[in-house]
């Protein structure tokens, strides 16, 4: 009896809710989101190849900037999203902030990471490396390190209220790069393009309508695994809690 | 002619690095997407296993 009280206290403190709920509040969302993203998707290759024209100077590989600045978009968006939800946790000593600043943090990285390669790809066709230590790039790589940092020390430290706030501290000291990564090419002299959307007549209405649809289908498929991720992180919670009850 | 072969060429540079680019990325999505469901069902199968070990030893607490 002892431990069906134990039980119900762990998952009350856990998901201060209904935990039958788990299984059937997000579905739908989820389903809609999915279905949005993949829809999204094949609209957005399908602009991108067969409807923004070809650039004139860079030719086909201005193409890649299609998914580049979508993903680089999204992997700063997320760093801010772990702030936020670090302040959220420090504030109101919630979980669920910090299960949403844990699954914000790995879907990040993984945009972050994709706009590194995707950005270093184009870089070797127009400017023909790699790599090189321009402002924007360098920047970026301080956020991938951060982002890299936070979720180190948050498998090291284990799912304990000394990890979240440890975490919440170092991304509220990280999101500070993220304006800095924005203002970079107005700060710095720089190699990396600056931004052209919102110009008057930088770029055609084709290429800002494809971009915004990119846009607009990443920001879907970041909020539907950002579901999937939060779901995750409230039941490896649930479930180490009820483990350390047992033991 | 030269015209024709120019523009082809042209429109051929760098595709293999578009291509390479966007095969990355649509590559390591559905394999983010596979570990995630993976991740998903192993926890889902760990929280029912904790579960039920849980109301054993309910019952035996009851006996």
């Amino acid at each position: 009896m002892a431990l069906v009280k134990r039980e119900a206290i762990i998952e009350h403190g856990a998901a201060k809710d209904d935990p039958n709920k788990r299984d059937t509040r997000f579905p739908v969302v989820s389903i809609i989101l999915g279905s949005l993203s993949l829809i999204g998707m094949m609209v957005s290759i399908w602009m991108i190849f067969l409807y923004a024209p070809m650039d004139a100077i860079q030719g086909n590989p201005q193409r890649i900037f299609y998914f580049h600045v979508p993903l680089a978009w999204l992997g700063m968006l997320g760093f801010v999203i772990v702030a936020i939800a670090g302040i959220g946790y420090l504030v109101k000593k919630d979980e669920r902030w910090d299960w949403a600043a844990r699954a914000s943090a790995e879907l990040g990285a993984f945009f972050i990471t994709l706009a590194l390669i995707t950005g270093s790809i184009w870089g070797r066709t127009i400017w023909g490396t790699w790599w090189t230590w321009d402002a924007r790039l360098t920047t970026t790589l301080i956020l991938w390190f951060i982002y890299i940092g936070y979720l180190m020390l948050r498998s090291y430290m284990g799912r304990t209220s000394a990890s979240a706030r440890a975490g919440a501290v170092l991304a509220i000291i990280g999101v500070i790069d993220v304006p800095i990564i924005y203002e970079s090419v107005n700060w710095w002299r720089a190699l990396h393009p600056t931004a052209e959307v919102g110009v008057q007549g930088a770029l055609p209405p084709s290429v800002v309508l494809t971009l915004m649809v990119s846009l607009t289908t990443f920001t879907l498929l970041y909020s539907f695994l950002m579901i999937q991720l939060y779901q995750l992180q409230r039941a490896q919670t649930l479930a180490q809690q009820l483990r350390a009850s047992i033991e | 002619m030269h015209q024709e072969a120019r523009e082809a060429r042209k429109y051929m540079q760098g595709f293999g690095y578009l291509v390479a680019a966007y095969a990355i990325v649509w590559i390591a999505l559905f394999a983010f997407l596979a570990v995630l469901m993976l991740r998903i069902s192993g926890v889902r199968t760990e929280l029912t296993a904790v579960e039920q070990l849980v109301r054993e030893q309910q019952e035996k607490q009851n006996i």
